[in-house]
């Protein structure tokens, strides 16, 4: 039996970043050994839960979900407070929890002004992220979601470089008009997914309702006519595509996929190395989750119907990513086009709508986190050193930083993957899983040129940078790693090697979640029978927990009837749209 | 003397025990890197050279003792097919599985990569050996050791995998360490370039290899879904249709579907269905051969990156910026020749495209004549030793497409002796002579260092092909199976690609004479930067004996001594001793005859005689014009034709010009457009901002309607109501 360990688990490693904070509140603001000591503590002990989530985690087991915990929090609206976690949220929370430290560690001495919010900044960014991949009810998600923001609005805005101003606001509102258009189309979904009376913002219930309306859908369309269809599955013919649309428009520019990723080489640029660390490793995953989690389970039918328009756009961000690096000269710019180029893969794997693809895809979601955070996190030391970021400020800096240039060099092969870093796994995955599609062959091959683009951009900085003679009279003096900047770069480096000679325990967590992202996003498309792909699909969660006696007696009081905003706004369409209302 | 042989084909170990300490044999070197590199510095010269050496050392001793196991017929590895004679192997559970795709961590020694595993030790010891000397004065030693030593690791992990994906690792695995070896001295942007165009070069390779495997991948999983009807078609003695296909299902989900043993039993299955049309699937209403012909190309590609030919030859050439012993053990010796040996290893699918076969003999012989011919008039002496590289290597693919692998992998292995034995002596001319490798400036050698000159000497005659030497027997195998072989389909290839290797072997004997000539004979050049030269220590000089001496004695395996019992026909050693690698391909090309190899009856004396005359004519040509000729014309301008070829030949015909041009800019500039034009004008600029002054322009127009004034809003009130009213009336009243 669960014990009272496991359903709590989530909270600890979601709310424990959020403690420390509090702690760190009481601290004076001139301590800042304390506060950082304090934050990185609190870092650490998110990390020991994280990875006790982990090992109380069953991949084998027939729950989808796992560690559930429940609360009631606005009945009347039926939202509850419902977190847990699958195989991929799993992954994530572990990447989220690996890079909490490092970030720490990262800016001890990067960040010396307004100590004390910034590491508030930190620890609260750290609880959004966990919840927003926690989360199983979407409303608690949206506001993890949009509550990301404001931390990292702040870290860019206010410990970032010259133009931190201007990336700031860029990346706030670009990302906040997906928002909006996410939380319509999410009001949307709440509708239509159950009868009045008993609606609810909890992923079990919109995913279940719309099971129905999609099957039937996908049916009439399969037929070619959909004006029989019941009032539910019309309006979800009608609107579906406009649904996925504003839920994908939203996702797409968190990831980024082109053409919406500008706000991304912009606030990477601005941003300090704790940001850039925690943007490309967690805060980008956010997208590829949504579209995993809610964008395609929900609207089956819309995703395979813009299956290849979104694949192409993925493929066209592969290449183009890269060859946007090839542009560059600011190696912080290189390395957030990279990530476009990245992300474009795991966007491709996902839309192969294979095992292979989807599985790579989720893979590369680690790979990228791994790889990318720690690109930044070096980078971050140099920058630290020498403020500059334009390749041609260095040179030759191997002579002069021996061990810092030996990381680098093998993050970087793990970034171009090459076979027996994470790299590799996730691409080849990826890849393969795209061949394997129904795509036509040249996405995988265009997909597949990738490959040399990002030896060509990435050996090309590492050659500006390090290679050649010193050209610049201050880089001479520069100081090797010291041992913080060690322990903070050597997790990741082992992770490199750990994820790519041993993927198998990774991928194992991943594989279940991908088997049900499949049947997910094939559902009803003739391919398995009605009854046991029902069964298959079916979102399972715990239950509410009973009322409280003293929530039980609270309604009482309240005048009856009560008054409920959801049956004013739609009385009547609610009612035609649900064909199972009475 | 039967006792000996039987001694020596009887295991020394249980073959199961064998197989299962394959792992050592890579873990060994790779241990050597992780400890030169970690600790190389703190530990110090001697115990680096101790660690580093040793590592690779241990690695020969496991695969001597594994080479000796596979000569035991005993010797089987276990595949879910069947067990495999000659071989052992083991697998050590999954790498990676996701879908209904699996790779395992399987390892596998046959007497292909048995032989591999030999050369890969065997020279890589006394390379590393030479190179304790060679990088006696170099400050970082331990990251040379610690990169030479990851590379033994990888490119053993490249023979042993018995999967593409395994392979695939030690594949990019050298690719990376040649990268880090050719620019080792990366404080020379040269140098640093050199290594970055390699693996970049390496990489466009890779891309052929990845989407080739994607392509079988496709293959075979179509070919397992195939209905019964076409299925029934496979049938094999003992063997229903359906049942193949089940049995080549089950080894799919066993072992993988990119597994060597998979892709074999699939050839089988394949070269029976190569007309048959692939009837769903991503690949839906190709023919089976057409598949597999696109996939054989793209490997094509991929192994002309590895291996250094048309149109990817480009970046050895250069490569030759790394120290000396990376280009004797890499870039000669093993790294270059794994493009042979993947084709070696998957020749049971080569065999089934005539197409891909012909392509493969035609790019061959093309590489080998345009590397000769460019080294015609190179000076540096790494530089003719590197395009005489390439030009081996083209020659080595002429042997594979022309059908005769067994040649083509026999000069393999003779070529790394013998230039290995001349990169290594070109190392110890440029250690004795202040790093000088222009020709022109050495000079007098053969007295100056006698032991380099003997060595150097036995090597250039062993690749110019002067009978007995083993050069002789592997060129001349590959030459005259390009001969009598034929493609039918393609009749025309393998006679030009002949003439194309003919001619090659003629100019192989020529430069290699004139370079031997100019340097070792030529009076001491005034320019030289040391009066004299110094002859080096036994750490450099033992290696180039050892290998002077092996390339010589590996004429053995070229002697046409064999008999196979109840046949009529003679066999080399070599083509004996592979006979059993080979088994498969043999059935397929007896199926299919694309490839038609006429029995050998006879020694071929003929062939020899004429080989023989071609190195003599080539050689002979060299002596006359470089030892009479050009002396006696001292100072005079070159005839006008022959100094335009020799321009054309030292400039390399232009390609790297003509690759800067046609791909490199139009890239760049494109990346350049894309960026200011797409990225900061159309996405940022229009899109962005466009809708961010849209808005701001929106509320600066709507700001009017709340300027806040009292009188204004009692206006437009008043207007309001009064068109309301004129509506209303309009509309009911009227």
């Amino acid at each position: 039996m669960t014990s009272i360990y496991e359903t709590r688990v989530l909270n600890a490693v979601i709310f424990a970043p959020l403690f420390f904070a509090a702690l760190v509140m009481f601290l004076p603001k001139n301590e800042k050994g304390q506060i950082r000591g304090v934050t990185l503590a609190g870092m650490l002990v998110n990390l020991a839960t994280c990875v006790w989530a982990w090992t109380r985690f069953m991949p084998r087991s027939v729950d989808e979900f796992q560690l559930e915990y429940r609360l009631r929090w606005i009945d009347e609206l039926g939202i509850s407070y419902h977190i847990g976690v699958d195989g991929l949220a799993m992954t994530l929370v572990l990447l989220t929890g690996v890079l909490g430290p490092l970030v720490v560690l990262a800016s001890w001495t990067f960040v010396d002004e307004r100590v004390k919010e910034f590491h508030l900044a930190l620890l609260v960014l750290q609880t959004a992220m966990l919840g927003a991949i926690c989360s199983l009810d979407v409303l608690l998600f949206y506001v993890f979601f949009e509550a990301m923001l404001i931390p990292m609005y702040l870290l860019i805005g206010v410990w970032g470089s010259e133009e931190r101003q201007m990336a700031a606001t860029k990346f706030f509102l670009y990302t906040l008009v997906g928002s909006l258009l996410l939380l319509v189309a999410l009001l949307a979904v709440y509708f239509l997914a159950a009868p009045a009376g008993q609606r609810s913002f909890d992923y079990a219930t919109l995913y279940n309702g719309l099971m129905s309306l999609n099957r039937e859908v996908a049916q009439c369309t399969a037929a070619g006519n959909c004006s029989a269809a019941s009032a539910g599955a019309a309006a979800l013919f009608r609107w579906g595509p406009l649904m996925f649309l504003a839920f994908s428009f939203a996702f797409a520019i968190k990831v980024p996929m082109f053409p919406v990723h500008t706000w991304l080489p912009d606030a990477h640029v601005q941003a300090p190395v704790a940001g850039s660390m925690i943007l490309a490793g967690v805060m980008l995953k956010m997208g590829t989750f949504g579209f995993w989690r809610f964008a395609v389970p929900l609207f089956p039918v819309a995703a395979r119907q813009y299956q290849v328009p979104i694949s192409l756009l993925a493929v066209i961000g592969i290449v183009y990513g890269a060859l946007m690096c090839l542009a560059q000269k600011d190696i912080k710019k290189l390395i957030a086009y990279s990530s476009v180029s990245h992300l474009g893969y795991c966007m491709l794997g996902m839309f192969a709508f294979t095992g292979e693809g989807a599985t790579g895809s989720a893979y590369q979601m680690l790979n990228h986190g791994v790889s990318t955070g720690a690109l930044f996190l070096l980078f971050g030391f140099l920058y630290e050193r020498r403020h500059a970021r334009l390749m041609a400020d260095y040179g030759g800096i191997a002579k002069v930083m021996p061990v810092f240039t030996a990381f680098f060099l093998i993050v970087t092969f793990s970034s171009i993957a090459v076979p027996g870093t994470n790299g590799f796994v996730g691409e080849f995955l990826v890849l393969l899983g795209t061949f394997k599609s129904s795509l036509p062959v040249a996405f995988g091959v265009f997909a597949a040129t990738g490959v040399v683009l990002g030896a060509a951009y990435m050996l090309w900085m590492v050659q500006k940078v390090f290679f050649g003679t010193v050209t610049h009279q201050e880089n001479l003096g520069l100081k090797d790693l010291g041992l913080r900047e060690v322990l903070a770069a050597v997790p990741l480096i082992l992770l490199i090697a750990v994820m790519g000679l041993r993927p198998q325990p990774f991928l194992d967590l991943l594989n279940p979640s991908t088997d049900r992202y499949l049947a997910r996003a094939q559902y009803a498309s003739g391919k398995a029978e009605a009854a046991s792909e029902d069964e298959r699909v079916r979102v399972t969660v715990i239950q509410l927990p009973p009322k409280l006696v003293v929530a039980q007696a609270a309604p009482a009081e309240l005048p009856t009837p009560r008054f409920l905003p959801v049956g004013r706004v739609v009385p009547a369409a609610a009612a035609a749209l649900n064909p199972q209302t009475p | 003397m039967q006792r000996l042989v039987e001694f020596f084909q009887t295991a020394p170990v249980d073959p199961q025990q064998a197989g299962q300490m394959l792992w050592l044999i890579i873990l060994l070197p790779l241990i050597g890197a992780f400890i030169s590199g970690v600790f190389g510095k703190v530990l110090g010269r001697a115990n680096t050279h101790l660690v580093a050496v040793g590592a690779v050392f241990g690695s020969f001793l496991l695969s001597l003792l594994v080479f000796w196991t596979i000569n035991d017929y005993r010797a089987m590895a276990m595949t879910p097919f069947g067990g495999v004679n000659y071989a052992v192997g083991a697998d050590y559970g999954t790498w990676f599985s996701a879908g209904s795709f699996k790779v395992t961590f399987g390892l596998f020694a046959d007497h292909l990569s048995g032989s591999m595993l030999l050369v890969i030790t065997g020279v890589g010891f006394l390379i590393h050996l030479y190179s304790t000397e060679y990088m006696s004065h170099d400050d970082g030693y331990w990251r040379f050791f610690a990169y030479l030593n990851l590379f033994v690791a990888a490119m053993l992990t490249l023979v042993l995998g018995d999967s593409l994906p395994l392979l695939f690792v030690g594949w990019e695995g050298v690719g990376m360490c040649s990268y880090l070896l050719i620019g080792f001295w990366y404080t020379d942007p040269a140098k640093a370039f050199a290594g970055r165009k390699a693996f970049i070069t390496n990489r466009i390779g890779d891309f052929g290899f990845l989407v080739g495997s994607f392509l079988m991948v496709l293959a075979l999983e179509a070919a397992v879904k195939l209905p019964a009807d076409v299925s029934s078609k496979l049938g094999r003695p003992g063997l229903e249709g359906t049942s193949v296909l089940a049995r080549l299902n089950d080894g799919m989900k066993q072992k993988g579907v990119l597994s060597v043993p998979v892709l074999e039993e699939g050839s089988k299955v394949f070269a029976s269905l190569l007309d048959e049309k692939i009837p769903q699937g991503p690949l839906e209403g190709m023919t089976f051969g057409r598949v597999l012909m696109f996939a054989l190309l793209l490997f094509l590609l991929g192994a002309a990156g590895k291996s250094a030919q048309i149109p990817l030859y480009v970046w050895l050439p250069d490569a030759m910026a790394g120290p000396t012993p990376v280009s004797a053990l890499i870039h000669a010796a093993t790294m270059v020749t794994s493009g042979i040996y993947l084709f070696c290893r998957i020749s049971w699918l080569a065999v089934l495209s005539p197409e891909a076969m012909a392509t493969i003999a035609l790019i061959g012989a093309s590489t080998a004549l345009v590397a000769a011919l460019i080294a015609f008039s190179q000076k540096g002496l790494k530089k003719v030793l590197a395009y005489s590289t390439v030009s081996q290597l083209g020659l080595m693919f002429l042997g594979i497409g022309a059908g005769a692998f067994w040649a083509a992998f026999l000069h393999v292995v003779t070529h790394a002796f013998f230039k290995a034995c001349l990169f290594l002596g070109a190392g110890s001319v440029m250690h004795g002579n202040g790093d000088e490798e222009d020709i022109t400036k050495l000079g007098n050698l053969r007295k100056e260092m006698p032991t380099t000159w003997a060595t150097f000497l036995v090597a250039t005659l062993a690749i110019t092909g002067i009978f007995p030497l083993s050069g002789f027997f592997s060129k001349d195998a590959i030459l005259h199976a390009a001969h009598t072989n034929s493609i039918p389909a393609i009749g025309w290839a393998l006679k030009t690609a002949w003439i194309l290797g003919v001619v090659t072997a003629g100019c192989t004997a020529f430069y290699m004479m004139r370079m031997y000539f100019v340097a070792f004979e030529y009076p001491r050049s005034p320019e030289a930067k040391t009066p004299h030269a110094h002859e080096s220590s036994w750490h450099m000089t033992l290696p180039l004996v050892v290998l002077a001496v092996l390339s010589v004695v590996a004429l053995v395996h070229g002697l046409p001594i064999m008999k196979p019992e109840g046949r009529t026909t003679i066999q080399t050693l070599m083509e004996n001793f592979l006979d059993p690698v080979f088994r498969t391909t043999q059935d397929n090309l007896a199926k299919r005859q694309f490839v038609v190899i006429p029995p050998e009856e006879h020694v071929p004396w003929g062939a020899y005689l004429q080989a023989w005359l071609i190195a003599l004519t080539g050689g002979g040509t060299a002596f006359f014009l470089y030892m009479r000729y050009f002396p006696s014309k001292k100072g005079q301008p070159l005839p006008g034709a022959l100094e335009l070829a020799r321009k054309a030949s030292w400039n390399k015909f232009w390609v790297d010009e003509g690759y800067t041009i046609a791909i490199i800019r139009p890239i760049t500039l494109a990346a350049r457009v894309l960026w200011r034009v797409v990225d900061s004008i159309l996405i940022d600029g229009v899109a962005v901002r466009g809708t961010a002054w849209v808005t701001a322009r929106t509320g600066a127009v709507l700001r009017y309607l709340q300027t806040g004034d009292a009188q204004a809003y009692a206006a437009i009130m008043a207007v309001g109501l009064a068109g309301a009213l004129v509506w209303i009336l309009q509309r009911y009243a009227l």
